[in-house]
């Protein structure tokens, strides 16, 4: 190890273990507190001191907090709301980018304010419609995932803005040519752009699925009943009912919501890297 | 054939919904239902409109569960809406009255079992407790009966679940006596009653003392008062008051002085959040995207840890971090900074958490974007003369910004009503005593939320027109970034 | 095109007829079967359950056994649901939009605005039918003549103290101070007293050091009743109260400190760092599962001062005016919880003292702390609960905090004065 490597390299390892200390040491607490028997906060510090797998069993066991039937729900939800809100975020944006159409920019701007409305603020409106649809299609009403999906839908253009950035590099002599072809314009976006465009898709997938899971504002409102709970909101009641002693279990419950998605990002790693930008810098 | 089926689906479903919902006066979901219905036909059933085809899903779901609610909170924002105010003036006098029905004293107490003819009509058959005296009741009054006690031809007796069930018919159902009226309690049992007020369509009068509450108006709403300014109950009712929440918005002093500081933060906050991680991100992928750096993959995963937490979660377990006394922050570093409590402390405390948060997303589009920059580039960069760092301010940071400025505007946005790192980590505090409404950290939407739910009570439409302000102000914002960023130039 | 238009009109014939069939069938259900309800065994608990109950998650352990015979006994399904947050306001929301439950439980406080809103209907049953029931827990959630709900819980602050570091009960604040400190010195804790301040402040923990001192929070009218145009805030009293508060506070004894917050106050004592506790009955499980020895004393008052007055909460059963099944939930209020048994199984599952005069008899008999539970709301005033309140607590909660952070008491209770007169005014 030369100076030169010290100076050249080694700064940038030092550089780069900061990072990760910081990165790390408030996971490490959680994994600590969810391996502490005791599981209060007073017992609770970064290097885990005592191993149990009590809080892990109390989640599997305590018909109060259905944890199964939470992370269930929360699958659902995520699969539903990712899978419609980049589809059709992935067809607006073929629009955008590929048609030349009146009221265009006017659309993209408009799809870009009402998405900077936060939803929040309409919940009165939005209880009240989700009530009447209840009363109607029961299957749709409060405490359903599906009419919770549904309210999460209605920001199904919220990545309209990233994709068509991405289709936008794609050359259009691509689809130009398959057009000539004979292709129609369905078999341009499903055949063509869609393939090509797998890493934004990835990377809004994750997005929205990140948004999604980490929801509890309308979760706490439309889903009351324990059994309709998604893991956000349920987790959250955990914790807020008794935040001294519920810890233990919290923290259990966060370590088991988090591990799919980390190791969904680690899968997809590759496509965060490049997919928001990497076409962008080319342009 | 698959748009075929999709179309087929939809209108058969909505078809099938609609003896239900019609019957069950559904008429404006009902409605709604075939306008989608309608749309996707119209949009899908020809060969022309390629360009809806591809933006209506999106669209519909758009305008339905967030512009129709959007609408209605502006709409919401012109009525005195909330705590007090939820209900009709119906509603309003018939709860006052059912509430006011009281047990007569010294009255006898009876089992219940309640018959009921499948039309609508009932009979009480009813036992005194006291007595064991057997009694049939129904609209006309109390008749004595001799045991078995049965019900009368044409009536059945009913099961508890159908006693519940019938529970709308049987509130209008009572057997008049000379005291009051024999009212049923839960399953079971029935007692004499009274109701204590009556209301004449436009006053409600005391059956005892005869006193008359008349309808005046109190503030912003319109109670029963009695002569001498007392209320009969503080329950009012639900009316429009045309633009006085915007008024109240632009005159009350507690909310503009508040205002304009909380604004100021706003735009600190994000900017700030954004710019941290930025910088943050962006320094260790410059560092570490180098080709002699070894374990490139593992440092990415392992920084890629906070992202990847579900927020809440973070921000919760970050939240007694910042404890003074017992905090993991203090502890490890052994200062003794009032994290929570001081003002200044409190805003960095968030925009530490915000880093911890944000920093793994732009470090990973910063990576992408450095590695996408062509080489040939930097090394044109060299060759011209130009150091390393020269290299980079000139070539590689212009084509990076470029790249991510879409993403950074996005997350400025994101921020600007970041209300969960907000509610979760401070709830906008700390606050001062003169100032319980604006604290020292709240963002727009925290303090719009607290407006509307918090120390006046529920003020939805007071609140509805904040939210549809901020509104205003988010879009202003937005369109402005844009336009300045220029990324909006591709549209052209 | 011929060909579409008629796989079109098939596909949309074939879904109707399936749904309208399937529709059929659940009309028939409904009208015809009433007694053979979704057996509540196995089946998920619905949002239209036949009794729909939301509660705390503590509440909930007791609820959910005595609901789950009572579905049994009425062959009804029953669901008892925990909300996680702000349940007062989300059940007024819901109950308006016709999708409330049909009981919840909540303490007396929720009087106010469940009146306001018409969110509440009376028990139906006279004062007179519930004599069996402490007057004063009867009379918190009465109003206008009628009863509002069935009370099952007391709730007030006492002093838990750790009998290892202090073995005689304080009788004034000072000796409390003095010998926590005295075990903090000998090193048997880490601090004398835990009494959750944090950043925002609580109000309701702090009444009783502040009415020792001589404050008060409203002024009394002849009938016992608060008499909310005498607001004690900002007045001198208040501010001698404040001093006394600020000398415990950050920049005095170091006692009272805003690190201890709703989150760790009682993990404090249970892991035996502090000497002494002040909470309610909800921290008795905890203690007792902590195995730290342990007294249950009322909270003393202040050297020569007035005697410590805690609130006194009532929870109790409401049932809702906009219920979906009005029958069952005044049966199960009215009739199954209004029993000695009911009573005894809420005490059982969630410790507090009964307000049943018997039973809380028969549960002091074996259970000495809810005796000395009960004991510590002696000097008790009762929960307001005008819907103005909220207005109330926040500020007041601030400059508690404020003053223990060393802010100066004059300026922040004048301050905080004028605040809560706004709020109380502009209802």
């Amino acid at each position: 190890m030369t100076v030169r490597w010290w100076r050249e390299v080694g700064l940038r390892h030092a550089g780069g273990l900061v990072a990760v200390v910081f990165a790390v040491v408030p996971v490490l607490y959680v994994v600590s507190a969810a391996f502490n028997p005791l599981g209060t906060v007073v017992s609770t510090d970064v290097i885990p001191t005592q191993f149990s797998l009590v809080h892990f069993r109390s989640l599997f066991s305590d018909p109060a907090r259905p944890f199964p039937r939470w992370l269930l729900n929360t699958v659902i939800v995520c699969a539903a709301v990712t899978v419609v809100q980049v589809l059709c975020s992935a067809l607006a944006a073929y629009a955008f980018s590929r048609f030349r159409f009146k009221g265009r920019r006017g659309g993209l701007l408009t799809l870009l304010l009402i998405q900077m409305f936060p939803q929040f603020l309409a919940v009165i409106a939005l209880f009240t419609m989700i009530t009447e649809l209840g009363d109607a299609v029961p299957a749709l009403g409060l405490n359903t995932i599906a009419g919770y999906s549904l309210v999460l839908m209605g920001g199904a253009l919220a990545q309209v803005w990233l994709i068509k950035g991405y289709f936008d590099t794609i050359p259009r002599q691509l689809d130009e040519a398959a057009v000539v072809d004979g292709a129609s314009h369905a078999t341009v976006f499903f055949k063509i752009l869609l393939p090509l465009a797998r890493p934004i898709l990835a990377v809004t997938g994750l997005l929205a699925f990140v948004g999604v899971i980490g929801e509890f504002l309308l979760a706490s409102i439309f889903l009351t009943d324990t059994r309709s709970k998604t893991l956000a909101v349920g987790l959250y009641g955990i914790i807020e009912s008794d935040r001294s002693n519920n810890l233990g279990v919290f923290a259990a419950g966060a370590l088991m919501t988090a591990l799919p998605v980390v190791l969904l990002f680690q899968y997809l790693q590759r496509y965060i890297v490049g997919g928001l930008t990497s076409g962008a810098v080319k342009d | 054939m698959i748009r075929i089926l999709c179309l087929g689906i939809a209108v058969g479903t909505a078809a099938a919904l609609t003896p239900s919902l019609a019957g069950g006066g559904h008429y404006v979901v009902l409605t709604v239902a075939w306008v989608v219905v309608a749309v996707l036909l119209v949009t899908y059933g020809t060969r022309r409109a390629v360009t809806a085809k591809y933006l209506i899903p999106g669209t519909l779901l758009l305008v339905v569960f967030t512009v129709a609610p959007v609408l209605a909170t502006v709409q919401m924002s012109t009525t005195n809406y909330g705590d007090g105010t939820r209900t009709t003036k119906q509603e309003t006098v018939e709860r006052i009255l059912a509430n006011s029905v009281v047990q007569a004293p010294d009255s006898p107490i009876f089992d219940l079992t309640v018959a009921g003819s499948g039309d609508g009509d009932f009979v009480f058959l009813l036992v005194d407790r006291a007595t064991g005296q057997a009694y049939e009741g129904n609209r006309d009054g109390l008749r004595e009966l001799d045991p078995p006690v049965t019900a009368p031809p044409g009536y059945t007796i009913l099961t508890p679940k159908q006693v519940n069930d019938a529970a709308a018919q049987l509130r209008e159902f009572a057997v008049p006596t000379e005291g009051g009226a024999i009212r049923q309690r839960g399953l079971r049992e029935a007692y004499e009653g009274r109701a204590m007020l009556r209301y004449d369509g436009n006053a409600i009068t005391d059956t005892q003392t005869h006193t008359r509450y008349t309808v005046q108006r109190q503030g912003d709403r319109e109670y029963f008062v009695d002569a001498n300014g007392e209320r009969l109950s503080d329950q009012s009712w639900r009316a429009g008051v045309g633009l006085d929440n915007y008024r109240k918005a632009f005159t009350d002093e507690r909310i503009l002085g508040g205002f304009l500081r909380i604004f100021g933060w706003t735009v600190a906050f994000a900017a700030g959040s954004v710019a941290l991680t930025f910088v943050v991100g962006l320094g260790l992928a410059v560092m570490l995207n180098d080709p002699r750096v070894r374990g490139q993959k593992w440092y990415r995963s392992v920084l890629l840890l906070p992202y990847a937490i579900p927020g809440f979660i973070s921000i919760l377990v970050w939240s007694g971090f910042f404890n003074q006394e017992f905090g993991l922050i203090n502890n490890l570093t052994g200062l003794d900074v009032d994290w929570l409590g001081d003002p200044v402390w409190a805003k960095a405390a968030l925009l530490l958490l915000n880093l911890w948060l944000g920093f793994p997303y732009m470090f990973l589009v910063a990576t992408g974007a450095l590695q996408a920059i062509p080489g040939e580039l930097k090394e044109a960069a060299t060759i011209d003369g130009a150091g390393g760092f020269t290299a980079f301010r000139r070539i590689t940071f212009p084509l990076l910004l470029v790249a991510v400025a879409p993403i950074l505007v996005a997350s400025f946005a994101f921020n600007f009503n970041n209300f969960n790192v907000i509610e979760l980590l401070t709830h906008g505090g700390p606050f001062t005593p003169d100032n319980p409404d604006a604290g020292a950290t709240d963002i727009l939407i925290s303090y719009t939320v607290r407006l509307a739910f918090g120390a006046g009570g529920a003020q939805f439409g007071f609140a509805a027109a904040i939210a549809t302000l901020l509104f205003v102000i988010t879009g202003v914002l937005a369109a402005a970034q844009f336009r300045a960023t220029r990324s909006l130039e591709e549209v052209h | 095109m011929r060909y579409r238009l008629l796989a079109l009109i098939t596909a949309t014939a074939l879904l109707t007829t399936t749904a309208c069939s399937g529709d059929k069938k659940d009309e028939t259900a409904a009208t015809t079967a009433p007694s053979t309800a979704p057996s509540s065994a196995g089946g998920p608990a619905r949002e239209d359950a036949d009794l729909v109950i939301w509660t705390s998650e503590a509440a909930s352990r007791a609820v959910t056994p005595i609901a789950q015979k009572f579905g049994q006994d009425n062959n009804i399904t029953v669901a008892v649901q925990v909300i996680a947050a702000d349940l007062a306001a989300n059940a007024i929301t819901a109950n308006e939009a016709g999708n409330g439950p049909d009981i919840l439980t909540l303490p007396n406080d929720f009087l106010g605005g469940a009146l306001q809103n018409g969110t509440v209907k009376p028990l139906s049953l006279a004062a007179s039918d519930l004599t069996a029931y402490e007057k004063s827990a009867v009379a918190s959630v009465s109003r206008n003549g009628q009863v509002w709900a069935l009370p099952y819980g007391m709730e007030n602050l006492v002093l838990y103290r750790n009998t290892k570091a202090v073995p005689q009960a304080p009788a004034t604040v000072e000796d409390l101070v003095s010998t926590g400190q005295a075990a903090v010195k000998k090193g048997t804790v880490k601090r004398a007293l835990s009494l959750p301040v944090g950043q925002e402040g609580d109000a309701y923990h702090m009444h009783p050091f502040f009415t020792s001192a001589g404050g008060s929070l409203f002024g009394m009218d002849a009938s016992g009743q608060y008499d909310t145009t005498k607001i004690g805030i900002g007045t001198p009293e208040s501010i001698a109260a404040a001093k006394k508060i600020a000398a415990l506070g950050e920049k005095g004894s170091k006692v009272l400190s805003r690190s201890i917050d709703g989150s760790n106050a009682i993990a404090q004592f249970t892991a035996g760092n502090a000497a002494y506790l002040i909470s309610g009955p909800w921290a008795l499980a905890d203690i007792r599962k902590s195995k730290v020895p342990y007294d249950i004393t009322p909270i003393p008052p202040f050297k020569g001062g007035k005697p410590a007055a805690p609130f006194l909460g009532v929870q109790a059963f409401w049932m809702l005016s906009n219920a979906k099944n009005p029958a069952f939930a005044e049966e199960f209020v009215t009739k199954t919880m209004n029993t000695p048994e009911a009573m005894t199984a809420m005490y059982e599952q969630d410790p507090r003292p009964p307000v049943r005069d018997d039973v809380l008899a028969a549960v002091s008999a074996k259970d000495a702390d809810m005796g000395k539970l009960a004991a510590g709301a002696k000097n008790a005033t009762l929960l307001p609960d005008f819907p103005f309140m909220a207005g109330v607590w926040p500020p007041l909660g601030q400059a508690y905090a404020t003053i223990v952070g060393g802010a100066d008491p004059t300026s922040t209770m004048q301050k905080t004065g004028k605040t809560i007169e706004s709020a109380v005014k502009a209802k």
